[in-house]
């Protein structure tokens, strides 16, 4: 830089020195992906001990297995239902968490916990609560018998409420970075020009907030679409796989049934469901960025 | 400046490559002071005092000098075991050389060719004389020896004595006998089992499929599901949860579910484990001393079959001979009729060989493992194949469906032996 460097060797040294990191991603990250689909494309599972290059007759079965489209069907159940709760919820949340009132610090605080345990603990204290015959959620709800767990109906929802649960406080935590962001002088304007705070909310914060509801529903969908842990320890799937994520499936054919080959068909297709979820976020964040 | 880039870039690929190959296990002679041999066993962790198991190690040790032996624990669940062996076995992990196996693994790793033949060392003539049918149908893959039977469980079945006249010895008797307890006392369920979707189902599914006269495996090995008896008793299970006799709720329940409504004093019977017995006989127990234990109820009235469960000890097939020859040693230390009492009396395991419950010092110590010999007897081992645990998983699903009543029996089993059929590549 200093004396007569140009700009084509300050290039060069740029691409040098990005280069460890883009190794890296390429060795934890990109090596996974093309490993998995290399492997879906064969017929290997290891009590067999033969892998055998079958090209895309793993996907063909997929498309054919009802169980592959249930589990899909659940997710995509579980990720529109938990995240439109969750937005639902945590927009009043941050609302209200962006009061000044005293103690607001330590509220702000402890609505994190439940973020903040390990899921896999968390599910297994709600996994007590819902026990039909001695948890505590039952006895709450007087008269009721509700075998929350066992029941195909209930089951899902159940895991729906856990995921709720615990992941509000974070996007109530997005919302609330948003809500600090708006000008504290467009609500006095709004004041002066005599809008009611109804109003107030509709045309000022609402719109202002988008691009951070965005960003949460862009994250919080992409999670949910992948849940594994939650529902693990509530269900393993069960009853009749009806709280059988993609996750749940593939793990269960990776890892429990030693079925490498299909297993990873699965994973590749939650990849590319993933993928296409992300690139329609990214669009609409996109164009909401642009908007402005 | 360029040459400080490169540098940076040299420290990357450095950062890059150890850390790629950093991980990798120091190899057997690196670890070995001179004149020693370590002996690496990998278990899951007995409940209980530690000492009499260290003791049990050491005393190998003392016999074999020169040997030192280092234990490394697993996961307690199975799955996560499996999962393990699974992937180092495969990954041809040279770094211990004797493991526990569950009992539906050891076909599946001989056939994969993980674990070693021990036929030389334990003859399959031998296994059957010195210990239970139902272990050495499990360990012994086309006529040789890949595992030793070293410690067992059998699904049984616990009563009322204060609420039923005797044990029930039919399923006909065991519905009759709880809806009479159930009426003559408000609140009290009537038989409790384990019906969540996950693998004590399948064991629960076998134990009313042998009761019916079934068996788990058809012709050349093939797996049954399609045929009679699995239809009834699925059928069995599934009019135990919509008559009432068993709560709605048994479709969510594994062990620890159904035990604490019995110990809590809320069921008539319950199918569990051993394991639920020294739980009944604490002090504070509202069932202590009111509780018994007899073998499954079956159709026609003869004693049943409980599924065995339990863990073996096999060889890595990875390690060297001269490794393997040791570790025939340690096995062959670890379940000696010595060995069994040890964990037996400890550790509340039951031993496998039959010989062990009439030994005075049981006898005298524990009652109760000596007194489950005609149940441990009858223990059957589900389907004894290699494709045991690539199936597991379609038949949770499908029996969970029909314990749950999502689908017929019948629908439930064809959907199930379609999936087997396809993952086995045996066509119709």
């Amino acid at each position: 830089m200093s004396g007569g460097g140009s700009l084509e060797r300050e290039r060069r040294q740029a691409y040098l020195l990005v280069a460890p990191a883009v190794l890296v991603l390429a060795g934890v990250a990109l090596y996974p992906i093309l490993a998995a689909v290399w492997l879906s494309l064969h017929r290997f599972i290891l009590v067999f001990g033969e892998r055998r290059f079958t090209g895309l007759d793993n996907y063909a079965f997929l498309l054919s297995d009802a169980r592959f489209w249930a589990a899909l069907g659940n997710t995509a159940y579980f990720t529109l239902v938990a995240v439109t709760v969750e937005v639902l919820l945590a927009v009043p949340l941050a609302l209200l968490l962006n009061r000044a009132f005293p103690g607001r610090g330590l509220l702000r605080a402890s609505v994190l916990v439940p973020w903040a345990i390990p899921t896999v603990v968390s599910a297994r204290l709600w996994a007590w609560m819902f026990n039909p015959e001695y948890g505590v959620i039952n006895r709450l709800l007087p008269g009721s018998d509700i075998n929350w767990l066992g029941a195909p109906g209930y089951a899902l929802h159940a895991a729906i409420l856990v995921d709720v649960w615990k992941t509000t406080p974070f996007v109530a935590l997005l919302v609330l970075a948003g809500l600090q962001g708006i000008p504290e002088d467009l609500y006095k304007a709004a004041r002066v020009d005599g809008a009611s705070a109804w109003r107030a909310f509709r045309s000022i914060t609402l719109p202002l907030l988008k691009p951070a509801l965005l960003l949460a529903l862009l994250f919080r969908s992409l999670d949910a679409f992948r849940v594994f842990d939650a529902i693990y320890v509530l269900t393993e799937g069960g009853p009749a796989n009806t709280t059988e994520t993609l996750s749940i499936y593939a793990y269960k054919t990776l890892m429990r049934s030693g079925d490498f080959g299909y297993g990873s068909a699965l994973s590749v297709a939650t990849f590319l469901c993933v993928v296409v979820l992300a690139a329609v976020w990214m669009r609409l964040l996109g164009r909401e960025e642009g908007a402005r | 400046m360029r040459r400080r880039s490169a540098t940076l870039l040299v420290l990357g690929l450095a950062v890059l490559v150890f850390g790629v190959c950093g991980c990798r296990r120091p190899s057997e002679e690196a670890r070995e002071p001179a004149g020693r041999t370590r002996l690496v066993f990998k278990y899951q962790p007995l409940w209980g005092a530690p000492e009499p198991f260290r003791e049990l190690l050491a005393r190998f040790e003392r016999e074999n000098p020169g040997v030192e032996l280092v234990t490394e624990a697993l996961p307690n669940a199975s799955d996560l075991a499996h999962q393990f062996f699974l992937t180092a076995l495969e990954g041809g992990a040279d770094d211990f050389d004797v493991l526990v196996a569950d009992v539906v693994w050891v076909p599946e790793f001989a056939r994969a060719g993980w674990i070693a033949d021990l036929s030389e060392h334990f003859p399959p003539e031998r296994l059957r004389a010195d210990f239970f049918p139902g272990p050495v149908e499990a360990v012994v893959v086309d006529g040789r020896t890949y595992a030793v039977p070293w410690y067992l469980d059998v699904g049984v079945l616990y009563y009322r004595k204060d609420l039923v006249p005797r044990a029930p010895r039919t399923y006909e008797e065991l519905r009759r006998f709880a809806r009479e307890a159930m009426a003559k006392a408000p609140g009290v369920q009537g038989y409790v089992w384990q019906g969540r979707q996950y693998e004590g189902l399948s064991c629960n599914v076998y134990e009313a499929l042998w009761g019916h006269g079934g068996e788990a495996l058809g012709e050349q090995g093939r797996v049954l599901l399609d045929a009679g008896p699995a239809r009834e008793a699925l059928g069995y299970l599934r009019g135990l949860v919509a008559e009432g006799v068993s709560p709605e709720t048994v479709t969510g329940f594994s062990e620890e579910e159904s035990r604490r409504v019995f110990q809590e004093g809320r069921a008539v019977f319950m199918r569990n484990w051993p394991y639920a017995w020294s739980e009944a006989q604490k002090p504070d127990s509202p069932i202590r001393g009111k509780v018994g234990i007899a073998p499954l109820p079956t159709k026609s009235g003869e004693p049943g079959w409980g599924t065995l469960g339990g863990w073996q000890l096999a060889v890595n097939a990875h390690v060297s001979p001269e490794r393997r020859k040791l570790a025939a040693r340690l096995i062959a230390h670890l379940t000696s009729p010595e060995a069994n009492l040890v964990l037996a009396l400890n550790y509340a395991r039951n031993p496998p060989r039959p010989a062990v419950y009439e030994d005075p010092r049981l006898r005298a110590a524990d009652p109760f493992i000596a007194d489950l010999k005609p149940m441990v007897e009858r223990a059957r081992p589900r389907p004894v194949t290699p494709y045991y645990n690539l199936i597991a998983d379609v038949l949770q699903s499908e029996f969970s469906a029909a314990v749950a009543g999502l689908r017929t029996p019948e629908e439930a089993l064809k959907r199930a032996q379609k999936q087997v059929d396809h993952l086995t590549g045996v066509d119709e």
